[in-house]
C-alpha cells in the first residue's frame, strides 16, 4: 500500500500507523492514492501508448520481413532528418493540427464527430470557391474571410447531424457519418461539373496570389525554403482560442458540462440541446479550416482526393491529447511526422505505409483502454488488500 | 422507360445488395440487444472480405474463404469485446480504432502477400506465387443455389420469371442471412438466451443479481455480430464482387447500424430495413444506365443510400427506443 505520508523510511512505524486508522480514513487514504495515481497514469498513458503501439508496429515490419530499427531510423529521417523533413512534418501537421481541435471540442461536449472529413471537403469547397472571388482584395482581407467562410460550411455541415442529435437523438456517429460521404460526393460533382477549371482535370481553378498563404520561409527569410506553410501558425492559434473558450468563455463551460453530465445541465439551466447544436457546428467549423489551410496553404486548388483522411487522423490526435487543445497541438506533430517519416520509410526501408495506421489504431486502442493500466494496478492491489472495500 | 426499370432483376438486385447491410445489422440489433454498441462493424466487414479472399485465393475453395472470412472478424470483434466489455474502455472509440486497424491490416496485408498496393482479383495471381511460395488457385465466385429452366412463352412463363428471379437467383449466403435473420429474431424474443441477453442491455444490474453473466453473456452477443459482418464481407468478397479492394465496405457497416435502428434492434426488423437500402441502391446503379436520358449527374446517385440512411434516421430515431443499457460498460460485482 502506498504511502505518501512522513513515515515513509520506516516500515514498521508505518505499519502501525494503518493500523491504527479508523476504516474511514483508510478508504480516505486509499481514495487520495488512487487519485494521484490516477493523475500520474493519466500523464503517462499516452507516452506508453505511443511506445507499445510503436511496438507492436514493429511486430508487423518484422513479419513482412524487413528490420523495424532501420525502418523506424528511415521514418525518424524523414520526419526530423533535414529542416525540408521537419518542414514537411509542420505541413501535414497543420491540418491534424485543426481536425484535432474538431474532434477534441466534440469529445469535451460529449460527441463524437466521426465525420470531419467530410467538414473538412466543405471548408476546402469554401476556400476553392471564395478564394477565387475575394483574390482582388488585400491579403488581410482575402484571406480570414475565406477562412471565416470556410468554417461556415463545416459548420454548416455538421448543422443537421446536430439537430438530429439535440432534438431526437440521432446518433451523431452515423449521421456524421453519413454526411461525410454526401459531402465527398457533393465536392466530387462540383469539382467536375460546376467549378471545374475546364482543363480537363477534375480540379477547381487556381487560387489568387492573395488567397494563397504564404510559405514559412517568406515570412521567415532565415529558413530553408520547405513546404511548411504559415497555415500552422493559424492553427496554432486557433488551438490556443479553442482553449481560451472552453477554459474561460460561457460557450466553452456549456459544451464542457454538457459533456460532463446532460442531465444536471439541465437541470442546472443549461440549454443542452442548443449546446449540443453549437458544439457539433464548432467542431464542424474547426475541421472545415482544417480543409481551407490545405487549399489555401498546399495545392492553391481542390481536387477530389486532396485530403490524406486528415479528418479521421484527427480522431486519434484528439484521444492522444485526451483533449487538451494544446496537447492536441504535439500529438498532431507526432501524427505529422509519422506521416511525414512515412514515405522514407518505404523508400529506404521498402516498408509499407500502411504500418502507420497500424500503429495509429493500436494508438486509439491503447488510449481508450486506458483501464489496462489501471486495471492491473488495481488487480495486484486486490492481492494485498485486507478487507474487501463494499461498493 | 418504367418499364425497363421496373424488371424483376431490380428487386433481386435489390435483395443482393442489401444481404451485406442486412447480415450486419441482424448482428448489430443481437450486440445492441446486450449492450454494446459495436461501431467496428465496417472495419470487421472489411477484414471478413480480406480474409475470405486471401484464403479462397490460397486454398482454391471458396467455402474456406467463408470460414476464413467469419474467422477474421471474429478475431477482430474479439479485440472490440476485451476492450469494451472487460477494460470497459469507450465502446465507440474502441470500434474506431478497429476500423481504422482493419484498413491499415489489410492494405499491410495486401502488400506484404503480393508486394503490391490495391485490388486482389479471385482469379489473380500476379507475383503472389513467389512472395507466399504457395501457388495460387484461380477461384470463382460462389454461383447461385438454384438454376431452374425459365424459358417459354405466356403469363405463366412471365410471372415465373419474376419468382424465380425474385426468390430463386441468389447465392448462398443471401439465403443463410435470411435464415439467420429469422432465427435470431426467435432467439432473441422466444427463448430463454434471448430473455437474458435483452436484460443485460436494458438492466445488468439486475441481470447480475440473478446470476446472468453479464460479461460472458455480452461477449456472446459481440461474437455472433462479428460471424454476422464476416459472413457480410464474405458475401461482399466472394459472391459479389469476386476480390477485394482497399475499404470495399464503403460504409455499409455504418448504414447497418442505422437500419439496425430503423428495425427498432429487432434483427428481423434490420434485415426488412436493410432491404430499403438494398432497393435504393439497386434503383441508383440502374438508373445511372439511363444517364443519357436523366440527366443527374453520377455523383447524386451514388449520394442516395447515405441521404436516405439520414432520412430514415430522422424519421424514426425518436420514436425507436434502443436498449436502456447499451454503450455503458459494466463492471460485475466481484
Amino acid at each position: 500500500m502506498a504511502d505518501n505520508g512522513s513515515n515513509r523510511k520506516d516500515p514498521k512505524s508505518r505499519h502501525d500507523l494503518a493500523d491504527r486508522l479508523s476504516p474511514e480514513d483508510r478508504e480516505k487514504r486509499a481514495l487520495r492514492d488512487k487519485a494521484s495515481i490516477d493523475r500520474v497514469l493519466r500523464i503517462l498513458t499516452p507516452f506508453a501508448s505511443v511506445a507499445i503501439a510503436m511496438m507492436i508496429g514493429s511486430l508487423f515490419i518484422l513479419a513482412s520481413g524487413h528490420s523495424p530499427a532501420l525502418a523506424f531510423s528511415a521514418l525518424f529521417q524523414g520526419a526530423f532528418g533535414s529542416q525540408r523533413a521537419i518542414g514537411e512534418t509542420l505541413l501535414r501537421s497543420t491540418p491534424l493540427i485543426l481536425t484535432g481541435l474538431a474532434l477534441a471540442y466534440g469529445f469535451r461536449s460529449g460527441l463524437f464527430n466521426i465525420g470531419a472529413e467530410g467538414q473538412l471537403y466543405l471548408g476546402g469547397l469554401a476556400a476553392a470557391f471564395v478564394g477565387v472571388l475575394v483574390g482582388g482584395l488585400p491579403w488581410f482581407i482575402a484571406v480570414p474571410t475565406i477562412l471565416l467562410s470556410a468554417f461556415a460550411a463545416g459548420a454548416a455541415w455538421a448543422f443537421i447531424p446536430g439537430l438530429m442529435k439535440a432534438r431526437i437523438g440521432a446518433n451523431e456517429v452515423i449521421t456524421t457519418m453519413m454526411f461525410s460521404y454526401i459531402g465527398r460526393y457533393l465536392v466530387s460533382y462540383l469539382i467536375y461539373g460546376p467549378l471545374s477549371d475546364k482543363s480537363g482535370i477534375p480540379q477547381t481553378a487556381q487560387l489568387p496570389p492573395n488567397s494563397i498563404l504564404p510559405r514559412l520561409n517568406t515570412l521567415l527569410p532565415f529558413l530553408q525554403p520547405t513546404r511548411a506553410h504559415t497555415g500552422i501558425l493559424i492553427a496554432i492559434v486557433v488551438a490556443v482560442v479553442v482553449w481560451l473558450v472552453l477554459k474561460y468563455t460561457t460557450l466553452g463551460y456549456e459544451a464542457r458540462a454538457v459533456g460532463f453530465n446532460p442531465l444536471a445541465s439541465q437541470a442546472g439551466g443549461i440549454s443542452v440541446s442548443s449546446t449540443i447544436i453549437k458544439s457539433l457546428c464548432i467542431s464542424g467549423g474547426l475541421a472545415g479550416l482544417a480543409g481551407a489551410v490545405e487549399v489555401m496553404g498546399v495545392y492553391g486548388r481542390l481536387f477530389d482526393t486532396f485530403s490524406s483522411g486528415f479528418g479521421f487522423t484527427g480522431i486519434a490526435v484528439a484521444l492522444l491529447a485526451k483533449n487538451n487543445p494544446i496537447g492536441v497541438v504535439a500529438a498532431a506533430i507526432l501524427f505529422g511526422a509519422l506521416s511525414a517519416g512515412a514515405g522514407t520509410m518505404q523508400l529506404e526501408a521498402n516498408v509499407s505505409q500502411k504500418v502507420i495506421a497500424i500503429i495509429q489504431a493500436i494508438i486509439i486502442f491503447l488510449v481508450a483502454a486506458e483501464t489496462i493500466v489501471t486495471w492491473l494496478v488495481d488487480r495486484s492491489r486486490k492481492k494485498k488488500a485486507v478487507a474487501p472495500v463494499a461498493v | 422507360m418504367l418499364s425497363e426499370i421496373i424488371t424483376p432483376d431490380l428487386f433481386a438486385a435489390a435483395v443482393r445488395l442489401a444481404t451485406p447491410i442486412a447480415l450486419t445489422a441482424v448482428g448489430a440489433s443481437i450486440c445492441e440487444r446486450s449492450g454494446v454498441v459495436n461501431i467496428a462493424l465496417e472495419g470487421l466487414m472489411l477484414v471478413g472480405a480480406f480474409g475470405g479472399t486471401i484464403v479462397a485465393l490460397l486454398t482454391g475453395s471458396v467455402w474456406l474463404g467463408v470460414a476464413a472470412a467469419v474467422l477474421a472478424s471474429l478475431l477482430f470483434a474479439s479485440l472490440h469485446a476485451v476492450a469494451s466489455i472487460n477494460l470497459r474502455s469507450d465502446q465507440v472509440v474502441s470500434g474506431t480504432a478497429i476500423n481504422i486497424l482493419a484498413i491499415g491490416v489489410t492494405g499491410f496485408l495486401i502488400e506484404m502477400i503480393f508486394g503490391r498496393p490495391g485490388n486482389v482479383g479471385l482469379s489473380d495471381n500476379i507475383m503472389a506465387e513467389q512472395v507466399v511460395g504457395h501457388p495460387v488457385r484461380i477461384v470463382t465466385t460462389i454461383q447461385p443455389v438454384f438454376d431452374f429452366p425459365v424459358g417459354g412463352t405466356g403469363a405463366l412463363a412471365v410471372i415465373w420469371r419474376w419468382v424465380d428471379t425474385i426468390f430463386f437467383s441468389y447465392t448462398p449466403i443471401v439465403y443463410v442471412g435470411i435464415f439467420l435473420a429469422v432465427f435470431l429474431t426467435w432467439a432473441l424474443f422466444k427463448t430463454r438466451w434471448g430473455l437474458r441477453l435483452r436484460a443485460l442491455g436494458e438492466h445488468p444490474r439486475a441481470a447480475d443479481t440473478v446470476g446472468i453473466h453479464v460479461l460472458r453473456g455480452r461477449w456472446v452477443a459481440v461474437l455472433i455480430s462479428g460471424a454476422m459482418a464476416g459472413l457480410a464481407g464474405a458475401n461482399l468478397s466472394l459472391e459479389q464482387v469476386g476480390g477485394f479492394s482497399d475499404s470495399m465496405t464503403n460504409g455499409r457497416g455504418f448504414i447497418a447500424l442505422a437500419a439496425n435502428i430503423a428495425g427498432r434492434w429487432i434483427p428481423g426488423g434490420g434485415y426488412i430495413a436493410s432491404l430499403l437500402f438494398g432497393f435504393v441502391d439497386a434503383l441508383q446503379l440502374k438508373l445511372q444506365l439511363f444517364s443519357d436520358v436523366i440527366n443527374i449527374p453520377p455523383q447524386f446517385f451514388l449520394m442516395l443510400p447515405y441521404v436516405l440512411t439520414v432520412v430514415v434516421l430522422a424519421g424514426v430515431v425518436g420514436r425507436a427506443v434502443a436498449p436502456a443499457a447499451v454503450g455503458k460498460p459494466y463492471k460485475e460485482r466481484g
